[in-house]
């Protein structure tokens, strides 16, 4: 039996990171944009900027929280036929919700143990315009549903729990989304984004900028938003993450293939892990995960440099960081996904390939990538610098 | 039919994009025209489109209808040079508005036309001084506000004017605006505002006079006189105040010495302070009513003339205009009463006033009478209205009191200024002789069907009538055209018989306000309060069968809606072959509003057309949320555009901008129809069961934490649910049209049972409003 806190046998890097811009669903730039094509140009752009060799490329591992629709059938398979990476590169569509894209680079780094290739693609993709948040044709058990309240409960319902449970009020949930939106404004002007962002050819002309942004937005604004959830709530859409449209994609490799290719790693990935939780409270899934994770990786929550936490809701992004004992500082510097957009099999994919990212700029040493998953589930990425 | 010898108007500049040319060029999209509107002012042309879509009532019949509209500013005056139609809707300045005629002349392209929205300028005035060459392409179009919704246009073309030029624009303002054209002698403030101005000015002095409250005031001067229920005073909140010195001003100065007008004074110094005060009407703080909520509590109150103080406004019950409501508009008039002295007053002083001016100012007295129910809304014109309180009555308390009687009233009397004459409505010309009253080209009235014809079947709610052709209409007229088992009698009673009688196809259409209110559903809460519930599934069935009927009928059945056509009388156009909706079409299925759901075949029809539907996602479940969504909310459309997007007019199906042209284009859809017309087969439909129900009741437990359902709300969208997801079904069988019928039946027999559903039923039929339990 391995130790929980033993190192992986085969090391394993993230070797680059790569997106779309994120926009605003339906009203957004790549509203009319379909999800294969969004997401065929982030795997084009992540090979271009890494010169990778695609022949090299085993799997294409694809997150996608609702694959349907023009994400449908098996959207990896055929968008390794739009980005033209050569035919015996295979393709798999993994479905873990929001965590989709975190679980696909868990899946490469898995089977890279095993010795079954040496460089995945790890991608994610959602078009929240074009797939509806509960696909085209929800069909609830109707037996689990009455006995079982949280299993398909609304994402902004269980936010609003996550409020209650913590005593979290709107002005803390306010002042963390402006933040948020602060950060983000701060990190595009400082161009922290122009390396990841891969220009999008979309339907109505080429998008290279985020669209979610509110630069402008001001704690007078935000506590002017009616709760969005629940009457007499604090939830409101200022504090929830917005529908959005994008995709994007990492490369995870082995230390060695890294080496050999002259690749230039961002960080290597040290430990993972998924867990369950209350579905009625879904939004502190990343505490279990996390601590799951730290623990495989023989840290504490005060040797992490860098936290992206996934926020899908402040209320849960602040419990979440009261449970695990973060510190603010370190969690989501460019900005998280109230004011980024959160296209829900994308950022799995994203907040891993950020903190490599900012692992990398910083020069720390160690990042934690976490997200909570609706049904009640956390996952969870400890990633270590490779500096 | 030989072809015009000029292009259709394909694209229309508006120049002013204050509310008048805003609204104009709303309407322009309206019509399917590409709209350039440009302001002097930077960003107001593009702020002003903004606004259309938040203003309401909307200018747009179609939010995407904006997209027609290019805001620019007169620096992109060029852009002119492709349009067909530019209208000058700027300040009501000769000097600018001459200034742009310079400018914009040379940039039109050969045969464009150029017109002025102006309300006050005379035509001969604006062609001053203008090119030769521009001066057959000028007309005046005047709009009215809203321009949407008003359905009159005035139009004043000169000796200069070519005919076809105005033919050109008259037949884009008929067919693909809708307007009534009236055409106007070129006289100060044309027909409807010179009446309409007179009017209210004449009721608000005379008011000063008599002592009277406003709220008596538009008591005696509204219903009672077929005018709308603002009255004057309401009226004058809804125009705004501030425009009134205006409006007064100009007529000071360009009627002529002896102009009845001036006799009426200068307008109350209140008005003035009123204006100061920011009291413009309704866009301001409020005007002669005003909206108190000082108190946390809305109350309406009225201002004292005298004082100028406000307080809470009465409902008087006027005695004076009660009368009418038993004996007609002559027993206000000659009320014994305070109102009834100030109510003759000022009809008197407006009926001498028109009838004396109407030779200056139109062709004929219809032209005043229509421009006064489509530019004011009255029921009846002036003359219309002398008609039903006696030519000779009036002429003789004229005579009694000394006033001069009008040469038109007098060649009126011992008669009256419409009548019939071998089923062909005629007015009194000005020659003294009657005339035909012609209706443009292609336009159909049932009105005058009716007075050429008798009935083919009528009982007291329903009638059917011959349209030629082989067409039959069938006209509710019924109060406010509720359906009730007479009409559904009739409806029965057509489909057997019309084949016998030779007849092609039905229409169903009527020329009432709204083509119907719904079913008439005082028979529910009886029913329900007497636990009949057999009864009720009786009733229920019948209904469905009846418009069952109708759609298996062997003859092609068109719907040629106009107004609302809610709940059962939305059924009824779910169940025709085809519809033809007038644009002012307002439709929905709103029974959640009384508690129940659709049952005469709502759910079921609705249901079928989105299972059918091309834009709908495939899987069970999206026709089902579709339909879910439309019903649960109770949407009503507010346009026929609307109306497709909630599928209760198909893609195909035509929406007809004009309502007098409703009827011919309906009787011509059914004559094609009618070519090897084959009845619809009854669909199967893959209905997703019980899962599909618990998605929708997650979706509605949403809207309860929301806090925007109530828990009956929550009740009934759960019966929904069950009968829009095919009750017990599994996704691999059939739900045929019977089935879903039943699962209708069954949720209002369940609902009915329901003590907040009698609760909701028995709010609507006494207030007339939806209860929220």
């Amino acid at each position: 039996m391995v130790s929980p806190t033993a190192s992986p046998a085969v090391p394993i890097v993230i070797a680059g990171f790569a997106r779309s811009p994120f926009t605003v669903a339906h009203k957004g730039a790549l509203a009319r944009t379909r999800p294969d094509d969004i997401v065929a140009q982030v795997v084009r752009g992540l090979l271009e900027r890494t010169h990778a060799d695609p022949a090299l490329i085993e799997d294409l591992i694809m997150g996608c929280a609702f694959p349907e629709g023009e994400q449908g059938f098996n959207v990896a398979r055929l968008v390794g036929f739009l980005a033209d990476l050569p035919l015996h590169v295979a393709g798999v569509t993994v479905n873990r919700f929001c965590g989709s894209s975190m679980q696909a680079i868990h899946m490469a780094a898995g089977a890279m143990q095993m010795g079954a290739g040496e460089a995945y693609i790890c991608a994610g993709v959602e078009s929240m315009s074009r797939i509806p948040m509960t696909g085209f044709n929800p069909l609830p058990h109707p037996g689990l549903t009455e006995r079982m309240e949280g299993a398909y409960m609304g994402m902004g319902e269980t936010a609003e729990n996550v409020a209650r449970k913590y005593g979290l009020g709107r002005a803390e949930q306010d002042s963390f989304a402006l933040a948020s939106q602060h950060k983000a404004a701060a990190a595009q002007a400082a161009g922290h984004f122009m390396d990841e962002i891969v220009p999008i050819k979309g339907a109505d002309g080429v998008v290279a900028v985020d669209g979610c942004i509110r630069e402008d937005t001001t704690l007078d604004a935000l506590e002017g938003l009616k709760p969005a959830f629940q009457e007499g709530g604090t939830v409101t859409a200022g504090t929830a993450s917005p529908l959005t449209d994008g995709a994007s994609a990492v490369l995870v490799t082995t230390e060695a293939f890294a080496e050999r290719e002259g690749l230039k790693p961002l960080a290597y990935v040290k430990a993972f892990a998924v867990s369950g939780c209350q579905p009625e409270i879904m939004g502190i899934g990343p505490v279990g995960s996390s601590q799951k994770a730290l623990k495989r990786a023989g840290i504490s929550v005060d040797d992490l440099d860098v936290v992206e936490l996934n926020e899908a809701f402040a209320s849960q992004s602040l419990a979440s960081i009261r449970d695990l004992g973060l510190n603010i500082d370190k969690v989501n510097i460019d900005g998280g996904a109230i004011a980024l957009g959160h296209p829900l099999g994308a950022t799995g994919a994203r907040i891993t390939g950020k903190a490599a990212q900012i692992l990398n700029r910083t020069q720390g040493r160690w990042a934690l990538a976490t997200q909570c998953i609706g049904g009640g589930q956390g996952i969870a990425t400890v990633l270590e610098g490779v500096s | 039919m030989t072809k015009a010898p000029y292009e259709p108007i394909q694209k229309v500049c508006v120049i002013g994009a204050g509310v008048m040319g805003a609204g104009i060029a709303a309407h322009a999209a309206n019509a399917g025209a590409d709209v350039i509107l440009l302001d002097v002012v930077e960003d107001a042309a593009a702020n002003a489109v903004q606004k259309m879509l938040k203003t309401q009532p909307a200018p747009l019949m179609h939010p995407s209808f904006a997209k027609r509209i290019t805001p620019g500013t007169l620096d992109n005056i060029g852009h002119v040079e492709d349009c067909d139609w530019i209208i000058e809707a700027v300040i009501e300045r000769l000097d600018v508005k001459k200034e742009l005629y310079r400018q914009l002349a040379p940039k039109m392209k050969p045969g464009a036309v150029l017109s002025s929205n102006t309300s006050t300028i005379p035509l001969s005035q604006l062609v001053e001084g203008m090119a030769v060459e521009t001066r057959p392409y000028f007309l005046i179009t005047h709009f009215f506000n809203p321009p949407r919704y008003m359905r009159l246009l005035e139009i004043v073309t000169g000796a200069h004017t070519d005919s076809f030029a105005s033919a050109r624009i008259q037949d884009f303002a008929d067919r693909a605006m809708g307007k009534s054209i009236v055409h106007c002698k070129d006289t100060p403030g044309f027909i409807a505002n010179r009446i309409g101005t007179f009017w209210l000015q004449c009721a608000v002095t005379e008011a000063i006079k008599h002592g009277i409250g406003i709220e008596q005031a538009d008591a005696v001067l509204s219903r009672p006189m077929g005018v709308p229920k603002t009255g004057v005073f309401g009226l004058l909140d809804l125009v705004g105040l501030d425009l009134m010195p205006h409006i007064l001003n100009s007529f000071k100065t360009t009627l002529p010495d002896g102009d009845a007008f001036h006799a009426l004074g200068d307008a109350p110094e209140l008005l003035a302070k009123m204006i100061e005060d920011g009291y413009t009407g309704r866009k301001g703080r409020g005007g002669f009513y005003r909206l108190n909520t000082d108190d946390g509590q809305k109350v309406k109150e009225a201002i004292d003339l005298g004082t100028g103080a406000y307080a809470p406004a009465k409902r008087p019950k006027i005695e004076a205009a009660e009368a009418a409501r038993k004996h007609g508009p002559r027993a206000t008039l000659c009320h014994d009463s305070a109102e009834g002295r100030y109510a003759w007053s000022v009809v008197s002083q407006t009926l001498s006033y028109a009838a004396h001016l109407a030779p200056q100012i139109s062709d004929h007295v219809e032209a005043v009478d229509r421009a006064m129910r489509l530019g004011y809304n009255w029921k009846w014109g002036p003359f219309e209205l002398i008609d039903r309180i006696g030519a000779e009555w009036l002429e003789r308390q004229f005579t009694a009191e000394g006033r001069p009687v009008p040469e038109l009233l007098r060649s009126a009397a011992g008669r009256t200024f419409y009548q019939t004459d071998a089923g062909q409505l005629t007015y009194l010309a000005y020659d003294g002789r009657y005339r035909p009253v012609k209706r443009p080209d292609g336009v159909l009235l049932l009105a005058d069907i009716k007075r050429q014809s008798l009935p083919v079947k009528h009982n007291t709610s329903a009638s059917i009538w011959d349209l030629g052709d082989g067409v039959a209409c069938l006209e509710f007229h019924s109060k406010m055209n509720s359906l009730n088992p007479f009409i559904l009698s009739l409806m029965n009673w057509s489909r057997r018989e019309l084949p016998k009688r030779g007849f092609k196809g039905l229409v169903i259409h009527n020329e009432g306000r709204n083509f119907s209110v719904g079913a008439n559903i005082a028979m529910l809460l009886i029913t329900s309060k007497l636990r009949l519930w057999p009864l009720i599934r009786m009733i229920v069935r019948y209904g469905q069968r009846t418009f069952g009927n109708l759609k298996s009928a062997p003859f092609p059945v068109v719907g040629a809606p106009s107004g609302m056509a809610l709940g059962g009388g939305c059924e009824v156009l779910l169940h025709c072959d085809a519809i033809d909706a007038h644009a002012e079409t307002y439709t929905g299925l709103i029974e959640a509003g009384v508690g129940i759901v659709p049952g005469w075949g709502g759910c079921k029809e609705l249901l079928s057309r989105w299972s059918v539907a091309k834009n709908c996602p495939g899987g069970p479940m999206p026709p089902v949320m579709k339909a879910f969504e439309t019903i649960a909310t109770a949407q009503v459309s507010k346009s026929a555009y609307e109306a497709k997007d909630m599928m209760v007019l198909r893609p195909g199906d035509h929406v007809v901008m004009n309502q007098d042209r409703l009827l011919a284009a309906a009787k011509a859809r059914m004559l094609e129809l009618a070519k090897d017309y084959i009845p619809p087969t009854p669909v199967d439909m893959h209905l997703p069961g019980p899962s599909g129900a618990t998605a929708l009741k997650l979706a509605v437990r949403d809207f309860i934490n929301k806090g925007v359902a109530t828990p009956h709300d929550a009740t009934i969208a759960h019966e929904l649910a069950f009968v829009l997801s095919g009750g017990n079904t599994d996704m691999l069988d059939t739900v045929n049209e019977a089935g879903v019928l039943k699962l209708e039946r069954d949720a209002i027999v369940k609902l009915a049972k329901t003590s907040k559903t009698r609760d909701r039923v028995a709010h609507m039929l006494k207030t007339g409003k939806p209860l929220r339990n």
